[in-house]
């Protein structure tokens, strides 16, 4: 089973066209290729011709507008890539520099978050915390341990002693504004808010800057909706 | 006829003269197109193409909370080309329309008013040598000065990015994270803490891409191919919470401070997980500035430096021996001041007194060091050397820091006859304060050790979370042992000699104070004092372990020095985690017969 017969596909097919015979076919040869020797033998062919390659003037022109058209939307095509490569390396640069502030503002706000400067902050406004927890419990509502306030002295995160533990060294830390400073800002803003509404002539006259700069100053906060639920750690 | 041929030699001579013009452009057609194809498409190649690394970032360090711990920042390089200084005429950023002309000298001012150097030592920089093309005008500057110095407009200067690492918190956690160095090769990497325990697990690797340029440096469309992908870093998890860490610190620093201490560390351990919430000591470096601190404490001290307990020991002794059978918190001992044992060697307790008829509970109270050696020697040497293994003492935690240290418990067979008896009570044998915070951790839960935890994952890119660490816990001794001694510490905290600055108001507090003596590092104690608390809390359901260690104080001498510290630390704990006051009354043991 070494030798397999081709197969019929594949044979050599056995069709034998018949050479090109300008004799028995006179008036069905190709218009052009075969020589002015035919063409000067058979004269009475020469109008025939002729009129065949009439319309050749046409397919000239499609091919030519064609041909333009390519060469024009190539050119077109080639001048919106080169303008989108100046477009992407604008943007580009515009998304490095955006990046580069976003990583900026993200080390500001780790060193801004870190214990020290938030204890130093909190310091700086004023705040104490109580070291003397007091529970209740929602199933009975039963108050565990003693209330007691918290004292400015004993009452600061760090017992009334200065932070012992420094800001990190490669940024300067800049807590927030003193009490004082931040009434003062506060009784500005409201000061230039009170100014402003006056003179657009729709505040009754009665507002002073300083009320409003007092009523801040009240550490209270009131309740707002639900009882605050215990937070589950 | 002679013209015929003239004209014939004269095309001959036009063909050979063709053929041989041909013939050479041929040849070196071939020689350019096939010969020397590939050298020169590498030159053009090369002066068209520009390689870019891509920065794969390392990894950031976090705590439990997420908050950063360690990160890399873009801190940015400011170069000159000395030949190139001249006068220059900026633009107006809006109009185009041109400014005032520059001389180099104002220039060198306007950028020294930028980065915060003088105009003259700018403008030496730049006149050091005018025929290189390369002058260092200041490194790692912020983003905020890079801008201001691009805005001057200056043709002159160049620009290069350097990612940095930076430690947010500076000496928070700062002998944990540890700190970046250069490996042999000179590459950066993490060589110390963290930093270096979990290299592989942060470090990021660089990509490759390569674009060709036109004539005005832009690149030229789908020319860029990037040869290699960048890779960013893992974020390391650590089990840390950094407000508690800094809390610990804080109130550290105040009491080693004051006590004139060389030294000291705080342990803070989950009981139920062995996760470690604090690792504090005084002094801590700031990584971002790490020679403003002596060397030997850039590292993490509760891990690298072992020390003689001392009385904080004695819980593992009591623990051993209730769980062997041997005796009960009731178990009688008269206990004298000064007491031989039977091997010639002589144990003292700290305070002369007359023989006392203590409980074990007594003995743990009153830290009474004959007590427990006389009760110790129940147990053969070798059970009491097999209690401390089991507690994994003399070998490493699971943490493995860098350069932590296993302690050192000897080999039993030969311990000495003073070591029989001192290895009961915390002398003669050494441990770390991680290994300290472990064994109470393993009393708090039942006797069931959990491995230690310092980082709780490697979480990658894609959010997957890698190399978690075991958390298979171990029995070493019985649940009920484990109870009654830390029952039995409830006794310290509400009668022994540093009762009042142990108590916390609402809860049932068991802890154990040491003062141990420190070895001169010539084979004799004398050195000094390393005075100790170690305890849990809520006593009748512990849930964390607080371990203190201050060494060599000055003002106080004993366990006294370190109570308040635990005091603060172990009331911000239950504070902080909303553990309930205690309901039941203290565990109230008889201490004497």
């Amino acid at each position: 089973m070494t030798s397999v017969a081709p197969s019929p596909r594949y044979a050599p097919a056995e069709y034998d066209p018949a050479p090109y015979d300008p004799t028995t076919e006179p008036f069905d040869f190709p218009a052009t290729g075969l020589g002015p020797s035919i063409r000067s033998r058979l004269t009475l062919a020469s109008d025939l011709v002729l009129r065949r390659r009439k319309p050749k003037l046409v397919y000239a022109a499609v091919v030519i507008l064609g041909v333009m058209a390519i060469v024009v939307t190539q050119l077109l095509l080639s001048v919106g890539l080169s303008n989108g490569a100046y477009q992407i390396e604008s943007l580009q640069t515009q998304q490095k520099t955006i990046d580069r502030s976003n990583a900026d503002l993200q080390e500001k706000l780790d060193s801004l978050s870190s214990p020290q400067n938030l204890a130093a902050s909190a310091q700086s406004l004023g705040m104490v915390s109580n070291s003397n927890p007091v529970y209740l419990r929602l199933s009975d509502g039963a108050v565990l341990g003693t209330p007691k306030a918290a004292t400015a002295g004993s009452g600061t995160f760090t017992g009334g002693q200065s932070s012992l533990v420094p800001p990190a060294a490669t940024t300067p830390a800049t807590p927030a504004t003193s009490p004082a400073a931040a009434t003062a800002a506060g009784a500005t803003a409201v000061g230039a808010t009170a100014a402003g509404a006056t003179a657009a002539g729709t505040t009754p006259a009665a507002t002073t800057p300083g009320a409003p700069a007092a009523a801040a100053t009240d550490p209270t906060v009131p309740w707002q909706g639900d009882l605050p639920s215990p937070t589950t750690h | 006829m002679t013209s015929a041929r003239s004209t014939r030699n004269r095309i001959a001579f036009a063909i050979i003269v063709i053929t041989a013009i041909v013939a050479v452009l041929v040849v070196r057609l071939v020689d350019i197109q096939v010969v020397q194809a590939d050298s020169l498409n590498q030159q053009a190649y090369s002066t068209l193409s520009v390689p870019l690394s891509i920065y794969g970032a390392r990894g950031d360090i976090v705590d439990a909370n997420g908050t950063v711990l360690a990160t890399t920042v873009i801190k940015y390089t400011i170069t000159a080309s000395p030949v190139d200084v001249a006068d220059f005429t900026p633009l107006d950023p809006k109009t185009g329309a041109a400014e005032a002309l520059v001389t180099p000298v104002q220039a060198a001012a306007e950028i020294g008013a930028i980065t915060g150097q003088t105009a003259d030592a700018v403008y030496a920089l730049l006149t050091a040598d005018k025929t290189s093309s390369y002058a260092l005008i200041i490194k790692d500057v912020s983003l905020d000065q890079y801008n201001a110095v691009k805005a001057l407009q200056i043709p002159w200067l160049y620009y290069e990015t350097d990612p940095q690492r930076v430690y947010p918190n500076g000496s928070v956690a700062g002998n944990l994270v540890g700190y970046m160095g250069t490996d042999t090769t000179g590459a950066v990497t993490g060589t110390g803490g963290l930093e270096a325990e979990e290299n592989q697990c942060l470090a990021g690797s660089d990509g490759e891409q390569t674009y060709e340029k036109g004539a005005d440096g832009v690149a030229i469309p789908n020319t860029l191919v990037v040869n290699k992908q960048p890779v960013t870093g893992g974020t390391v998890v650590t089990t840390i919470d950094s407000d508690l860490q800094y809390y610990a610190q804080q109130v550290l620093a105040q009491r080693v401070s004051s006590t004139g201490a060389q030294w000291g560390s705080v342990v803070v351990e989950e009981v139920k997980t062995g996760k470690l919430l604090a690792v504090a000591q005084y002094p801590t470096a700031d990584p971002n500035n790490l020679d403003a601190t002596d060397p030997n404490y850039w590292g993490a001290i509760a891990f690298s430096d072992p020390f003689e307990p001392g009385s904080t020991f004695k819980s593992e002794s009591a623990a051993a021996l209730i769980d062997a059978g041997k005796a009960t918190p009731a178990t009688q001992v008269l206990t004298p001041y000064k007491y031989t044992a039977p091997g010639g060697s002589v144990i003292t307790d700290s305070e002369v007194h007359d023989p006392a008829p203590y409980t074990l509970t007594g003995v743990i109270q009153q830290s009474s060091n004959v007590g427990i050696s006389i009760l110790s020697a129940m147990l053969t040497t070798q059970q009491r050397y097999d209690y401390m293994k089991k507690f994994h003492l003399g070998e490493a935690t699971e943490v493995n820091f860098p350069g932590e240290s296993e302690g050192i418990l000897g080999d039993p067979n030969k311990w000495d006859e003073q070591t029989l008896y001192n290895s009961s009570f915390g002398q003669g044998v050494t441990t770390t304060a991680a290994q300290i915070a472990s064994i109470y951790q393993t009393l708090g839960n039942g006797g069931v050790r959990m491995p230690v935890q310092l980082v709780s994952g490697c979480k990658q890119s894609d959010g997957t979370v890698t190399d978690v660490p075991a958390s298979q816990g171990e029995q070493v001794v019985s649940a009920s042992a484990a109870e009654q001694t830390v029952n039995m510490m409830q006794s310290v905290v509400e009668g022994g000699y540093a009762a009042d600055s142990l108590k916390i108001p609402g809860y049932n507090v068991a802890a154990k104070t040491g003062t141990a003596e420190v070895s001169n590092g010539e084979g004799a104690y004398g050195g000094g004092y390393l005075t100790s608390v170690a305890g849990v809390a809520p006593a009748e359901s512990p849930q964390y372990v607080v371990s203190v260690n201050i060494m060599k104080p000055v003002t106080v001498e004993d366990g006294s020095a370190s109570a308040p510290v635990f005091q603060k630390i172990m009331s911000q704990v239950l504070q902080k985690y909303r553990v309930l006051p205690s309901t039941v009354p203290a565990v109230d043991y008889p201490t004497s017969y």
